[in-house]
């Protein structure tokens, strides 16, 4: 503990200085557990796709099992380095700029988590992950969708699913409105005059809205209901709130475009943004290289972001989810190759933080899956399940996650009762 | 039935060529007249017509020019090799590029250093792409990002303007089959070789040779990791050691000659830590569930092990140089192995790998998953299964000679049913160079049409992950990317594309809103135009005076409209 606590002063009291995270507002989101306050529409989950398998040994680290130390002799998280949560499980020291969340419990891990299903390719775990249903190609549509499909107490407004990135995600994929917005300041027709402008807005919506077909038609109608609402705002001018300084690179732009759309009341309800770069088969690094740059971006941007929404985070969840984990043994070039369970975080105001949530099935080769990989004790939907149930109030489940009942009981308790 | 069928594709086929017939085959008993079949093998077998290009196809007969554009070699190409000599990416070599590259990062790590930032030189996969130029950059940096930049573009010119169309599009095709990521570390200089001499010479050949071809690349080895996967407990000849360095990592008396006994030791130590002294699975998986059988083509966790142990030893030599394939025997497992239900007896070397590409390469797993990608890019995002099995046909027959592949789905009746025509959203690539052969723009050396593609979300050789981009309109169709096609769409048509030059004279002269309309219908949409889109633009047309203008927002609503989109 000795060690923890001078981690703590060294990385995460530092962390609240030099990223000058709002006392005041993590005071407030500690109070603020439970979201009952708002009416239920204002809530929003927001979420990131690790893409490439992220090492959730190595994000949330098991610093009290020793086997974990065995079997990474060279990109094992020395325990000197790791900022301890309870003794057990630590944080990445690259993710400093979360322990102030996870000190005012607005932070939660939930490890060993994962999909029933075995595949260790990133597409088929990607695409299950993001349909909802391990196991099933056919599935047309995306659970987030889905979700928006069967949730009609929310109004469908232009901006309530949105996707940041040049690509529309197949977890948004489906009959509910969702945009894709690759850059908030762009999106729009472009000319030099206003009156050109809305000139050739309404001609390309005329000729889309009388002869296109299919996804051409709808994607088209979505755009230019968004383009409508757009006008009254100015996304050129923000200016993140709190000094929040988000990180250079697709996912500060990405989060910071986020939070502008929260506080644009614009009736933003799932949002949904991914980042790249954690397939780290070779030289993974520890403490430092390339997994730890990849975390510290992650951190810093969910740093700022938390900062800059600022109070509106008691209405705020953001998960973190990546297709499978890694393995437990280092490879032959000081990498990872694919596993199975990883871990992941969930923050904001609602989330019952301060701890790390599943069961934990151990490193021991026995507990293993496959005599590998870390083994699954929390199927993801369980997760996803308890997200859209008791943050965003979903009803019906069972539409959402078809050939799947969820059940309560299994919730990992990410969201304050 | 299917021989039947295809026996009637061989008779209408040959009547076709001599122009006889208007195409009429298949279920739907689809009629398309010799202009429609003509413009439906523009739109897939090449980036689209050029004016004037549907009734010349039409009038040779769309059949013979199918055969033409499947014997590349034949076809006289001169005013593309003219244009590639402008291009100064490819008077270099692998060798050369890295010593552009090396001296370039160098120089970028010297500034850093100098601007009193760290001196990280870490590169991965997920490394973020060079980050912007200081102001006063090195010649050095500004040669090497010109270089980087030139060779997208040229992938971009190409596609535009050689008379070798169906070529281009299939080594697209290869390129994401065999996806690199030319921004990860060595790759930086390693993916120009691999288009130009491992990909493009083994596009319209047999599959086997494009597969062993690609398993050997220096390119593909390093962007799979294979070259550091080596048997457990090999030791390397001590004379290799001091290459199997971290390449751009800081290396031990880059900056001068290590005195500090202390800091010689942890640089020791670091360079032994990395080390490789193990299998590493990445290549061995992607080549089973990407580049050959495909995710449900019946592999086990056990085969990819495998696969990964007779991969071991296939490396590079000095990657940081450039350098070409080397099988280091030291690092090679030569015990027994199991593939599949194949047998490799224990005691050999890289004979095994090549023995284990072939066997994957004439895989019935394989011929299935490869065949049906084709089918993917070629008839239908979800292509019926009669052109699959027709394509699996003629690689069984030709022991998957390619052109025989593409031959037969060119043949088969689902190519040419009338569901199929139109069915496909262009990728940004196919956007964009369709955009400009349809205006007949001349691009000239500047990354201006590649940056286009880039923005509308298709970066070419950046695609992070082995899969390469994807063909199925569900990934390009979105509220986003449509605006960006609409705003590229009136930049093009207006003249304000840095880099392109466009002429609008000869194919849409200045006249009024019906001359305008007719012009635009037939020279660029081949005559889709629908009866709304006509409305539309007659309605626009009308209140703008200036005739220049009004034909500019004539083109630009036409090439950033629906009809447009489609293939």
């Amino acid at each position: 503990m000795t060690i923890s606590r001078r981690v703590f002063v060294k990385s995460g009291g530092l962390a609240l200085f030099s990223l000058g995270l709002d006392p005041l507002f993590l005071a407030r989101a500690a109070f603020a557990v439970r979201p009952s306050a708002g009416p239920s529409d204002r809530r929003m989950l927001v979420c990131l796709f690790q893409r490439g398998a992220v090492d959730g040994l190595n994000m949330i680290v098991p610093h009290g099992d020793p086997i974990y130390y065995q079997e990474r002799p060279r990109i094992a998280v020395p325990e000197k380095d790791v900022l301890d949560l309870d003794g057990y499980f630590g944080l990445h020291p690259r993710l400093a700029a979360l322990r102030p969340l996870w000190d005012a419990k607005n932070l939660a891990a939930i490890h060993a988590i994962g999909s029933p299903d075995a595949t260790r390719s990133h597409f088929d775990a990607q695409d299950y992950m993001e349909s909802g249903t391990p196991g099933v190609k056919a599935t047309p549509d995306g659970w987030l969708n889905r979700y928006c499909q069967h949730d009609r107490e929310h109004q469908d407004t232009a901006f309530r699913a949105v996707a940041f990135g040049p690509q529309l995600p197949r977890i948004l994929a489906g009959t509910a409105p969702s945009l894709a917005i690759d850059d908030l300041q762009a999106f729009g027709l472009r000319a030099p005059q206003p009156a050109a402008r809305d000139r050739l807005t309404r001609a390309f919506e005329e000729l889309y809205a009388g002869s296109a077909t299919g996804l051409l038609s709808t994607s088209s109608r979505e755009a230019f209901d968004a383009v409508q609402m757009l006008k009254r705002l100015d996304p050129g001018q923000y200016r993140p709130a709190n000094g929040a300084d988000y990180p250079r690179g697709r996912l500060g732009k990405a989060l910071l475009e986020i939070a502008q759309l929260i506080k644009a009341d614009v009736g933003l309800q799932v949002a949904f943004a991914d980042v790249t770069g954690w397939d780290t088969h070779v030289n993974q690094g520890a403490t430092e290289g390339q997994l730890a740059g990849r975390l510290s971006e992650m951190g810093e941007a969910l740093a700022a972001f938390t900062r800059d929404v600022g109070e509106r985070m008691r209405d705020v969840v953001v998960l973190t989810m990546s297709e499978f984990g890694r393995t437990v043994r280092e490879n032959g070039s000081s990498g990872t190759d694919h596993g199975h369970a990883t871990a992941m975080l969930v923050l904001g105001g609602p989330v019952n933080g301060g701890r790390v949530l599943g069961k934990w099935p151990g490193l021991d080769p026995a507990q293993r899956f496959e005599g590998r990989d870390v083994a699954v004790t929390t199927d993801f939907r369980d997760l996803f399940a308890e997200l859209l149930a008791r943050h965003l109030g979903a009803g019906d489940l069972s539409a959402i996650f078809p050939g799947f009942t969820p059940d309560p009981s299994r919730f990992p308790g990410a969201i304050s009762a | 039935m299917r021989q039947y069928n295809r026996m009637k594709t061989l008779i209408v086929g040959s009547l076709l060529a001599a122009g006889l017939l208007p195409v009429r085959i298949g279920a739907q008993q689809a009629t398309l007249t010799p202009q429609d079949s003509a413009l439906h093998a523009l739109n897939r077998l090449a980036y689209g017509p050029r004016p004037g290009d549907v009734p010349r196809v039409a009038a040779e007969g769309v059949m013979r020019w199918i055969d033409h554009q499947l014997a590349p070699d034949k076809i006289d190409d001169d005013r593309l090799a003219e244009r590639e000599r402008r291009f100064d990416i490819l008077k270099y070599d692998r060798g050369d590029l890295a010593a552009l590259y090396t001296e370039a990062q160098r120089e970028r790590r010297e500034r850093k250093l100098a601007a009193g930032h760290s001196a990280d030189g870490s590169d991965s996969v997920g490394a973020q792409h060079a980050a912007p130029l200081p102001k006063q950059a090195d010649p050095t940096i500004q040669k090497s990002n010109r270089l980087a930049s030139e060779f997208a573009d040229l992938a971009v010119v190409r596609a535009a303007l050689s008379e070798r169309q169906l070529y281009e599009v299939i080594v697209d095709f290869w390129t994401n089959q065999f996806n690199v990521y030319a921004a990860k570390g060595a790759d930086r200089f390693l993916t120009p070789d691999y288009i130009e001499h491992t990909i493009r010479p083994r596009a319209m050949g047999k599959f086997e040779d494009l597969l062993i071809a690609t398993a050997k690349s220096p390119a593909m080895l390093f962007y799979l990791d294979n070259w550091e996967s080596v048997a457990p407990g090999s030791v390397p000849p001590t004379g290799l050691r001091v290459r199997a360095r971290p390449i751009f990592g800081r290396r031990p008396g880059l900056f001068g000659p290590v005195r500090d006994p202390a800091r010689q030791d942890s640089v020791r130590r670091r360079a032994l830590e990395r080390m490789p002294n193990g299998v590493n699975e990445n290549y061995a998986r992607e080549l089973l569930e990407l580049h050959t059988l495909g995710v449900d083509g019946g592999y086990t966790q056990h085969d990819v092990i495998d696969v990964a142990r007779i991969f071991t030893g296939w490396s590079i030599e000095r990657p940081q140089r450039g350098g070409d394939f080397e099988f280091h025997d030291w690092a090679h497992d030569r015990g027994e192995k199991l593939v599949l239900g194949v047998w490799f007896e224990g005691g050999h070397d890289m004979d095994e790998g090549i023995r284990l590409l072939k066997v994957l390469a004439n895989h019935p797993a394989t011929m299935h998953h490869v065949s049906r990608k084709l089918c993917q890019r070629f008839v239908n995002d979800d292509p019926p299964d009669g052109c699959v099995d027709d394509a699996v046909a003629a690689w069984k027959r030709s022991s998957g000679d390619m052109r025989e592949v593409l031959r037969a789905i060119f043949h088969g009746p689902d190519f040419w049913a009338a569901g199929n025509v139109r069915a496909k959203v262009k990728t940004p690539l196919e956007f964009v160079v369709s955009a400009t052969r349809a205006l007949a723009a001349e691009p000239d050396t500047s990354p201006c049409l590649a940056q286009v593609v880039a923005r509308l979300g298709e970066p070419l050789f950046l695609h992070v992950a082995p899969d390469g981009y994807p063909e199925q309109e569900a990934a390009w169709v979105n509220s986003g990317a449509l605006l960006d096609r609409m705003n590229a769409a009136v930049a093009l048509a207006s003249g304000k594309l840095p880099g392109v030059t466009v002429v609008l004279d000869s194919i849409v002269p200045v006249g009024d809103a019906d001359q305008l309309i007719g012009a635009v219908n037939e020279k660029i949409l081949g005559g889709t135009m629908s009866e709304n889109t006509k409305q539309v633009l007659r309605r626009e047309l009308a209140s703008i005076g200036d005739p220049v203008q009004a034909r500019a927002l004539a083109v630009g609503l036409a090439l950033g409209g629906p009809e447009f989109q489609r293939q």
